[in-house]
């Protein structure tokens, strides 16, 4: 058998008796997308406006007419809230001369207050405005009848809004925030067994023994890298199978995006990422091999670590320059968000992504036989 | 049967080995006695290729290291000084992936491991964990490994190291009985009665060279003394780092 067959079984049978091991790939791929799954139904709340708006009314004795046309699209005063719900803090001032300046076709004075930053508010006093308006709109319109004017005098340009976005398009950063969560998993669940297996294998003492075996060191590498990438796949799968059910729960609709994990998402899914899981193990190895001890690793990686974050990350807002398009990680992202989105594959750029991806890889694995043949490196000296 | 001709080797500022020769047979124990410091561990894992030698060559059964490292190792084993075990393996999974890296078949590599573990009288342990092992214990699986393949050759470095009495004795036994099966053992160590009890060869070394070789009784008789300790104080001119 060859020897980067045994040091693989080795490696596996080693860390899945490695409870620490173990529960990092584990604990991130089920906490994220439950700890995702409650922020998305708080962002829900937060964002989008209750289908009954309750608001405080100042004055609206005078303004019966519209009291009627806002209570029609939902929204009430705040004396006539209900038990167990609560008022947004908007208010609506009806000025004390607005029965008599609509009476005498007058400009008519109505404030709101609210504090306009407040995410929390913002679809609300949207939602207040655009119904003052259409109001306003529907009273001019009388206004003008009654003059013998047609309403249509007014009306300039007939805009007309076409949405081409399929439905499962929209919340774009909301479904570049949830696949990144997934890809980083492949980053996340192998590091403690990269760490454990080169800078603890130099902090027990095994190295110059593993190196004084008749074996080739790219054997050594080779062995070790499947192991830390299975250990990224098996994190991956999980998270798409956690997700999966997690996702389920989270009303998609009122969010205006939709994740849906089936089948062919998965596919492509773990088709995409397996370049990346090696990448991934091929970086934590070489930096961890640069480390005397199991902290001194775990210090390196986690800045490393915010590469591929930041990466994912600018790609998920949309905000990058077009070439993170062709480079790894943020390229798969992108090809995935794509799928998510029912709309074609980028299938040149995730090409080059993915080549991109595995010369990185080769690169990294060829330095480490390097790092792994100098005396220097392995005794420390 | 190794042999080390004129190795030198100098690390950072330090001339670790400087024209290091000497050899040591088959059916033989020789020990590499030298004062902390004076380039033994340097000495052995140039032996393994892991440091490359300045100049100098080292042949293992006539096989150049640096020229054939894979050849090499193939008739080595090895007892490292320090030794990490895998905690979470058992002596039985531990000894077994060694001998499987030197190449055995699956089979036959099992058939060693039970054969070697009969031997060092492990089989209570062969099933644990390795965690929570006694010094000895952890001897006896490192030792274990050493030999698995039963190398022609076999090459420890500071075996008896913290072992208790008895470790030490099960040590003693193993290195003869190997000797008489016709292997070549090479063992560093700088405890004198250790030396003397069973080494047919002394190789005393000091910054970075041999200064004699010999049978413990030949080295006393060269320098007039009685015991090798005194010999050996004689012979590299002080007793700095010497542990008895």
């Amino acid at each position: 058998m060859a020897a980067w067959i045994n040091i693989y079984k080795k490696e596996m049978k080693d860390a899945v008796r490695d409870r620490r091991s173990v529960m990092a790939a584990l604990s991130y791929s089920i906490g994220t997308p439950l700890i995702m799954c409650l922020l998305f139904v708080a962002m829900i709340d937060k964002f989008s406006s209750p289908s009954a708006l309750y608001i405080t009314m100042e004055n609206s004795r005078q303004a019966l007419e519209l009291m009627r046309h806002l209570a029609s699209h939902d929204i009430f005063p705040d004396a006539e809230l209900p038990e167990g719900k609560t008022a947004k803090a908007i208010t609506l001032q009806i000025d004390k001369n607005y029965l008599y300046a609509m009476q005498h076709g007058e400009l008519a004075k109505v404030t709101i207050t609210a504090d306009f930053s407040d995410d929390n508010l913002r679809s609300s006093i949207r939602r207040v405005q655009r119904e003052l308006q259409s109001f306003s709109r529907e009273v001019a319109a009388l206004r003008l009848l009654t003059r013998g004017v047609s309403p249509e005098v007014i009306r300039v340009l007939d805009v007309q809004a076409k949405d081409t976005a399929k439905p499962e398009a929209k919340g774009g950063f909301i479904i570049g925030v949830a696949i990144f969560m997934m890809i980083y998993a492949v980053f996340i669940s192998g590091m403690n067994l990269a760490i454990d297996t080169s800078a603890g294998e130099r902090e027990r003492n095994s190295l110059a023994l593993m190196l004084s075996l008749p074996i080739r060191v790219g054997d050594l590498v080779l062995g070790k890298l499947l192991a830390v990438s299975s250990f990224a796949l098996f994190g991956l799968c999980m998270i798409l199978l956690v997700s999966k059910i997690a996702y389920s729960f989270v009303p998609w609709q009122d969010l205006g995006a939709n994740v849906i994990i089936d089948a062919r998402f998965a596919l492509y899914m773990l088709l995409f990422s397996f370049p990346l899981g090696l990448l991934a193990a091929s970086m934590q190895l070489f930096v961890s091999f640069m480390a005397k001890t199991f902290k001194e690793a775990q210090s390196y990686l986690t800045i490393v670590l915010i590469v591929p974050m930041g990466m994912a990350m600018v790609t998920g807002y949309d905000i990058g320059p077009d070439v993170l398009r062709w480079l790894p990680v943020s390229g798969q992202q992108k090809a995935l968000m794509e799928v998510v989105k029912g709309n074609a594959l980028p299938w040149d750029s995730l090409l080059i992504a993915t080549a991109i991806t595995l010369l990185l890889t080769g690169a990294l694995v060829a330095a480490l036989i390097k790092l792994l043949s100098s005396e220097k490196t392995v005794f420390s000296l | 049967m190794i042999e080390v001709q004129g190795l030198t080797k100098k690390i950072a500022d330090v001339q670790a080995l400087d024209g290091l020769s000497f050899s040591a047979e088959d059916g033989k124990i020789t020990g590499l006695l030298g004062p902390n410091g004076a380039g033994k561990t340097t000495c052995l894992r140039t032996l393994f290729n892991l440091l490359r030698a300045d100049d100098g060559w080292a042949r293992v059964d006539g096989v150049d290291v640096s020229v054939e490292p894979l050849a090499a190792k193939q008739t080595l084993g090895l007892f490292p000084d320090p030794f990490g075990l895998y905690e979470r393996l058992s002596p039985r999974e531990y000894i077994g992936f060694f001998a499987e890296l030197n190449g055995l078949g699956k089979a036959a590599a099992q058939q060693a491991c039970s054969e070697v573990l009969e031997r060092l009288q492990m089989q209570d342990i062969a099933d644990r964990r390795c965690k929570g092992f006694s010094q000895g214990q952890r001897m006896k699986t490192a030792l274990a490994q050493a030999i698995v393949h039963k190398p022609k050759n076999i090459v420890l470095d500071e075996p008896t190291r913290g072992l208790d009495v008895m470790s030490t004795r099960t040590l003693r036994d193993l290195l003869l009985s190997l000797k008489a099966d016709g292997h070549c053992i090479l063992f560093s160590s700088h405890v004198m009665q250790e030396v003397s009890a069973l080494c047919d060869e002394v190789v005393v070394m000091a910054a970075g060279r041999a200064i004699a070789q010999g049978s413990p009784q030949e080295l006393c008789e060269r320098t007039g003394q009685d015991s090798l300790e005194e010999a050996f104080i004689a012979l590299i001119g002080s007793d700095e780092g010497i542990a008895a």
